[in-house]
């Protein structure tokens, strides 16, 4: 740990200059305002921003994207707070408690004490970051194919299931069609083309960012324009500067929704969305002023703030160290880090061991930005929310565009994206997640090897896949997940309970 | 959308499903098994690919047998047109025209602009407005249109050095 205290310090001097300072600042400001607009995503931010950095210095270009991430992720509060549109989907949970806060005259102390809960739920996300990854990428040392396999399938599953709870049919279902298609193009063992039909795009497979600016960006713009529109609450915004007595006084709530909100991170693909939910229930459930959540509830509102925060650095703990990514924004940030030559995977404390703690340092950069940028500019920031969405979109659509076919200058990737546009849509419509089609296109690689190199490696014996420790601890929470989302398991088991305690 | 309508949409959507996984699943048992070099037979290309059209298979029969039981299978052509408004055709048509049709034909930025251009005039077309207002619409559409397609085709073609569609 001494060690890791070195390296931290040694990287966030490194960033201690008027250059990078002015990067944090910009690229923060950029993602509040991309967050606080609703239809636009802190993923979509990322992709687009990749797009705009691939020329940049590795380090440059990844403390702009994580600006840019925790930024999103706050800046969605304000809209939700605002127009009771959640800005991102992981702001859901803040229109229960900040809307009724607004609509009450008090939309300046609901954007204070949102602001406060996403500083202090990303503190406590940012120290289990600097605390978990190091252990966890020498944890992670001891995966052979058999557990990437199982960590592949228990990520679509698990996935699958927490973004989607009142259907985890439809989360599994686009897990798996983000599997199959990860499976188009060459693949890596026998270089055999699958699915390319003799078509030599289609044998380069399907890029992620471009498949990620169609499904976050274009399919976005359609749900945008053809949602009906949004009125801002216009009034008098008075202070934003939280009381710091109201803050002490929920230190239990804040502290446990940083730690649901990391851990929810850090499962494959669950992320922000999910980390403001849990938090809030939970929040609810150990609050004595329970009945005023839904009405106004300063805890409610800082435990979804402080849940959602912190689920950035924890998505990006195993991002890190599994190459596996936490949520949909980290899954680009993966993407990127590849792009610019970082290798995150259980090699990193050996490959690049100060790059977690350069990435600790970035975040804390963010989240000094955001507590800075969130309470001096809340009349400036207030403007963003009154571009009429008519003239907003078409600009989008046309950086999605140009943003796919810049990466690679295929044109292929346009009409990936527009696919991806068009699918995403109709999938959203109709209920399913993005994020496990997203997991699904990421992890698809890994289960195709890891499967088969295991299978070589046994000489087609299955049963290591079962018995090695990890593997069956992995094996048996996707069983199982499975089997309670069955009714008539459930009911079983419940009867069971009662019959025991009964 | 109505748990009606959505017991359709399933319907239609566990049809496609299933009949895009069965057509993954026969292309994955055609693939090479490579027995000429010898390969491991665990390792052949088509393994992966197979099991999964088969786990998409089986999740596309639950989606089906569950949005029959819900009476999803009863379509009419009402239910069908009533799925796709006004305003997505128009965003198809518009998008779709740009990203697929004019991008790549015309050079970048006079695609660009005439795409912003159509988007905010259609966009903000209300009818019954007065001229004054469609005038001052028309005037911000063509502003806006010059101005991203100046700004976005510069900043990609001479910031980022990429050679534009």
């Amino acid at each position: 740990m001494p060690e890791g205290l070195t390296l931290f310090a040694q990287a966030l001097a490194g960033f201690l200059t008027p250059a990078q300072l002015f990067n944090v600042l910009w690229a923060t400001l950029l993602g509040i305002s991309v967050g606080m607009l609703p239809g636009l995503t802190a993923t979509l931010g990322i992709a687009l921003m990749t797009t705009l950095t691939f020329k940049m210095a590795a380090g440059d270009a990844i403390l702009i994207l994580i600006c840019m991430y925790v930024g999103a992720i706050y800046g969605g509060s304000r809209s939700a707070i605002l127009l009771n549109i959640p800005g991102t989907p992981a702001n859901a949970a803040t229109t229960l408690d900040g809307h009724p806060l607004a609509r009450s005259g008090r939309a300046g102390r609901a954007m204070g004490l949102a602001t406060s809960g996403s500083v202090l739920g990303s503190i406590v996300g940012i120290l289990l970051l600097a605390t978990i990854a190091p252990v966890l990428a020498d944890f992670a040392l001891a995966f052979g194919a058999f557990e990437f396999f199982w960590l592949a399938v228990f990520g679509i599953v698990i996935a699958g299931h927490l973004t989607a709870l009142q259907d985890p049919l439809k989360g599994w279902i686009a897990g798996f069609l983000g599997l199959l298609v990860a499976m188009i193009g060459q693949e890596g063992i026998h270089a055999y083309q699958r699915f390319s039909f003799g078509y030599l795009d289609l044998a380069g497979g399907v890029g992620l960012l471009p498949a990620l600016i169609g499904a976050f960006g274009f399919a976005e713009v359609l749900m945008v324009m053809t949602d009906p529109s949004y009125q801002v609450v216009r009034g008098k915004v008075q202070s934003v500067i939280p009381k710091l007595r109201e803050l002490f006084r929920y230190w239990r709530s804040i502290v446990r929704s940083g730690l649901i909100g990391t851990l929810m991170g850090l499962i494959p693909g669950v992320g922000e969305d999910m980390g403001a939910w849990a938090s809030y229930a939970a929040a609810r459930r150990a609050s004595k002023e329970r009945d005023r959540f839904g009405k106004g509830s300063t805890e409610g509102l800082l435990a979804a703030e402080a849940g959602n925060n912190a689920a950035v650095p924890g998505a990006i703990i195993p991002v890190l160290t599994l190459a596996v990514p936490g949520s949909a924004p980290a899954a680009v940030l993966l993407a990127a880090m590849f792009i610019h030559g970082v290798r995150p995977g259980p090699l990193i404390m050996i490959e690049f061991p100060s790059f977690v703690y350069e990435v600790v340092a970035m975040v804390l950069l963010a989240t000094l930005a955001i507590l800075v940028l969130g309470l001096l500019l809340t009349k400036p920031l207030l403007l963003v929310l009154r571009v009429p969405r008519e003239r907003l979109m078409p600009v989008i659509f046309v950086l999605c565009t140009i943003g796919a076919f810049a990466i690679a200058s295929r044109t292929f990737d346009i009409w990936v994206m527009l696919f991806f546009g068009v699918l995403g849509y109709a999938l959203r419509r109709m209920n399913y997640p993005m994020a496990p089609l997203v997991l699904g296109i990421v992890l698809g690689d890994i289960l195709d090897k890891s499967l088969r190199r295991g299978l070589v490696l046994t000489d087609g014996d299955p049963t290591p896949f079962f018995t090695r420790p990890i593997s069956l601890v992995l094996w048996l929470v996707t069983f199982v997940t499975v089997l309670l989302s069955f009714g008539a398991v459930r009911r079983l088991m419940a009867r069971l309970l009662a019959g025991r305690d009964g | 959308m109505t748990p009606g309508r959505m017991a359709k949409a399933d319907f239609v959507t566990a049809v496609i499903l299933i009949a895009v996984s069965v057509g993954a699943l026969v292309e994955s048992w055609r693939m090479p098994r490579l027995e000429h070099l010898a390969v491991n037979p665990y390792t052949v290309p088509g393994i992966v690919p197979g099991l999964l059209s088969g786990v998409l298979i089986l999740l596309g029969i639950v989606l089906l047998v569950r949005s029959v039981r819900q009476g999803g299978w009863r379509l009419d052509a009402a239910s069908l047109s009533s799925a796709v408004g006004a305003r997505l055709v128009l965003m198809l048509l518009l998008t779709l025209g740009y990203a697929a049709g004019l991008v790549g034909r015309l050079p970048f930025w006079a695609a660009t602009f005439l795409f912003v251009f159509l988007f905010v005039l259609l966009f903000e077309w209300r009818a019954g407005r007065p001229p004054a207002g469609h005038l001052k619409s028309g005037a911000f559409a063509l502003v806006l249109a010059v101005a991203v397609a100046a700004g976005v085709g510069a900043l990609f073609q001479y910031v980022f050095l990429v050679r534009l569609p």
